[in-house]
């Protein structure tokens, strides 16, 4: 009886969230799931055509290509964002109250810098006449001018770096409040057991960040993977498309194509991707529930 | 997660459906969407809505300036809340598209018979579709004139009054012009840029456009096209054009800022020239492209520009289309004053103002525009209407070129593309 007048009672206070769900979320999947199938355009009825809109995705193979070309950004990315965040909340946790304060509002900056903002700036870095970098090799010897973001072998690296500055902000608040709620008395234990910087750092601190990366991967790779508007700015995809990543892809066939099925059914077959690198990445860390100090 | 809202975007706004808008009690409003080009063209168009404003009291005109990376995205949100503007700026290039796809109406039964005379042809034969007029052109322009610095040529030893009459020649003075600080040549430099930018010189290499006139097959794998790519991959490798663009290829800037000796745009960098830096004028002559072979009577240069048309869901059509009319097909005043406020970059399809254009004493001011009329637009194309994929394929076929991929293999590559392109659009017979 205590139990079925509980289930009302969070199924009265579930309501209004499950109502927004269904109407923001879950029609708008199911709807777009519908039109996937048909060939469609704001001015004309659409007209069925079963699995045609998925065929011309998964045979193009420049969408199979942005895929791969994201998952290549993304390793570049969240790797490296999950490092500098390791290190900077472990240099955080050991300098005083004052210099960490100084020390986290520094590294928090790019979070809140749109990323618009963040892509032309670095569009000014890699100019290729008068651009900051070239400027700076020049004086360091460097001879010739690099176009950096003209290059098929530099372009996704050059529009990886800003991606990394935007995201390590946030990466390393996480990472620092992980580091923060290890209990000190174990590294005291250790101390007292004979135990060095390493042997901490890989039998206590490492262990008990396990959850806090694993959510930094989840979350940094479905976040790097859907990356559009420092791409968009910076190289509009070139050279060769080689800063052609997934959602640009989509948005260039959104916006160009006189019918719409086409990006629908690559928007949803992209969340496909999404989740199973999400599932793959959980499988690999395989989280635990955290142990308890 | 960032594909939501594209995915949602669509759906939402696609079932909300449209409501109507708040009008003011007895009068009907009606909306025209303008893509940002100069600050003095978006002020000509704000007089000319308050000028028509002011001439009747049917409607009321409510004008909106739409920056032109914004466009796209506005406009498909737009049409998905059934919220399209009655009016808007569109290119010659995208006129049947928008029509084949039901997204334009027919403008002959709005706008009378009489108000379509005295219009070029061949520009009128461009916002045909199916025998039906969707469009009102309102201007041309030619996209690739060859401007350059007569005292940077004379500086290397070049003869200013002598621009480069073959390609050998171009690459050649490139060579002697490039320093450190400035480009030998300017020019397009990704693909989306080059896909437009060269089909003048798609058609002065082979005769023709990459794909059949009926758009049933693709050409792309012409060898002719070869000395196109070549002459990219050659400008690009020698460091004669920058290896990173220094603007879109439709901004003139670059120019006025000395950081070109020469450079290839469209004519209305001459506006953007005479009045962003009147001090540079002087040095800076202006000559068509030069053709592969030599033959200066050939194509090097398309003549785009820009139309009205009318919403195919508008309320009020017949209110739209007469403003188009007033505008574009009435007196001429005002629009002899947009020819002049764009410092004569522009030409008119119109036979009568193009007369009053050139009989404008300002027109003088314009040192260009007697070359460019005469050498580029007397030989130049109506810009393709095919799809833009299409372009597009050939774009990347001379970036690939660029990057120093095979040409042979770029060219069959671009070729296939546009075969599944034509494939997947149904267009072939599309074409004329």
């Amino acid at each position: 009886m205590r139990r079925r007048r509980d289930t009302g009672v969070a199924l009265l206070m579930l309501g209004p969230l499950l109502v927004l769900l269904g109407i923001f979320v879950l029609w708008p999947l199911l709807h777009a799931v519908w039109i996937s199938f048909s060939t469609w355009s704001f001015y004309e009825a659409p007209v069925f055509v079963g699995l045609e809109n998925y065929v011309n995705v998964l045979t193009d193979e420049e969408f199979s290509a942005s895929v791969m070309r994201g998952l290549a950004f993304s390793a570049m990315v969240v790797p490296t964002q999950v490092v500098i965040a390791f290190v900077f909340a472990n240099l955080v946790k050991s300098v005083s109250g004052r210099v960490a304060t100084v020390l986290k509002v520094t590294i928090y900056i790019p979070v809140v810098v749109s990323e618009v903002i963040a892509a032309i700036v670095f569009s000014l870095i890699y100019a290729y006449k008068g651009g900051l970098l070239n400027w700076f090799l020049g004086l360091l010897g460097a001879g010739e001018d690099t176009a950096w973001l003209g290059e098929t072998a530099t372009a996704l690296p050059a529009v990886a770096v800003p991606a990394i500055w935007i995201g390590t902000g946030l990466a390393s608040l996480i990472m620092l409040a992980g580091l923060l709620d290890i209990p000190e008395v174990y590294y005291e234990c250790a101390s007292l057991d004979g135990a060095g910087a390493w042997t901490k750092m890989t039998r206590i601190t490492l262990p008990l960040m396990k959850n806090i990366i694993l959510f930094l991967l989840v979350t940094g790779f479905a976040a790097s993977l859907q990356f559009l508007v420092v791409p968009l700015v910076m190289t509009q995809g070139g050279p060769l498309d080689s800063t052609m990543l997934p959602n640009l892809f989509i948005f260039r066939h959104f916006t160009n194509d006189l019918y719409v099925g086409y990006s629908i059914a690559a928007a949803l077959l992209l969340f496909v991707v999404l989740g199973a690198i999400s599932a793959i990445i959980f499988r690999l860390v395989r989280s635990e529930k955290a142990v308890d100090g | 997660m960032k594909t939501w809202p594209i995915v949602l975007t669509l759906v939402l706004v696609a079932g909300c459906g449209g409501t109507p808008t708040q009008k003011p009690a007895g009068k009907a409003e009606i909306q025209l969407w303008q893509q940002k080009f100069t600050d003095q063209e978006d002020a000509w168009y704000k007089k000319a809505v308050s000028a028509f404003n002011a001439s009747q009291d049917k409607v009321v005109l409510k004008h909106t300036i739409v920056p032109a990376d914004a466009w796209e995205q506005k406009m498909k949100a737009a049409q998905a809340a059934g919220k399209a503007p009655d009016i808007y700026t569109l290119n010659y290039n995208k006129v049947p598209g928008f029509a084949r796809t039901g997204q334009i109406q027919p403008l002959d039964k709005l706008i009378a018979a009489d108000r379509w005379a005295g219009l070029q042809k061949e520009v009128l034969g461009s916002v045909e579709y199916k025998g039906a007029k969707y469009a009102y052109p309102m201007l041309v322009e030619p996209s690739a004139v060859l401007f350059y610095r007569k005292d940077l040529f004379a500086k290397a030893g070049l003869d200013p009054n002598r621009p480069p009459a073959t390609w050998d020649e171009l690459v050649q003075y490139g060579k002697r012009l490039t320093t450190k600080d400035v480009s030998g040549l300017v020019t397009a430099g990704v693909a989306v840029d080059m896909a437009w930018s060269t089909w003048g010189l798609q058609w002065n290499a082979a005769g023709h456009l990459p794909i059949s006139d009926d758009w049933s097959a693709p050409q792309a794998a012409d060898p002719q096209y070869k000395q196109l790519l070549q002459a990219y991959q050659t400008l690009y490798k020698e460091g004669i054009m920058p290896k990173q663009p220094l603007a879109p290829y439709a901004d003139a800037n670059p120019m006025g800022q000395g950081k070109a000796a020469m450079m290839v745009c469209g004519s209305w960098a001459a506006g953007v020239l005479l009045s962003d830096y009147p001090k540079m004028v002087a040095d800076i002559a202006a000559a068509p492209l030069p053709s592969f072979d030599g033959d200066a009577t050939k194509p090097t240069a398309t003549l785009g520009g820009w139309t009205l048309v009318v919403d195919a869901k508008s309320k009020s059509p017949q209110p739209a289309a007469d403003f188009v009319s007033w505008l574009l097909a009435g007196d001429t005043t005002l629009l002899v004053d947009f020819f002049k406020t764009t410092r004569f970059s522009k030409y008119s399809p119109r036979d009568v103002v193009a007369q009053a254009v050139k009989n404008d004493p300002a027109a003088a001011e314009n040192v260009w525009a007697k070359t460019i009329e005469d050498k580029i637009v007397a030989y130049a194309k109506p810009e393709p209407t095919y799809d833009f994929a299409i372009s597009l394929a050939f774009g990347k076929a001379i970036e690939k070129a660029l990057q120093g991929k095979d040409i042979d293999t770029a060219l069959s590559e671009a070729d296939a593309e546009i075969k599944s392109v034509i494939a997947k659009n149904n267009l072939a017979g599309q074409g004329s």
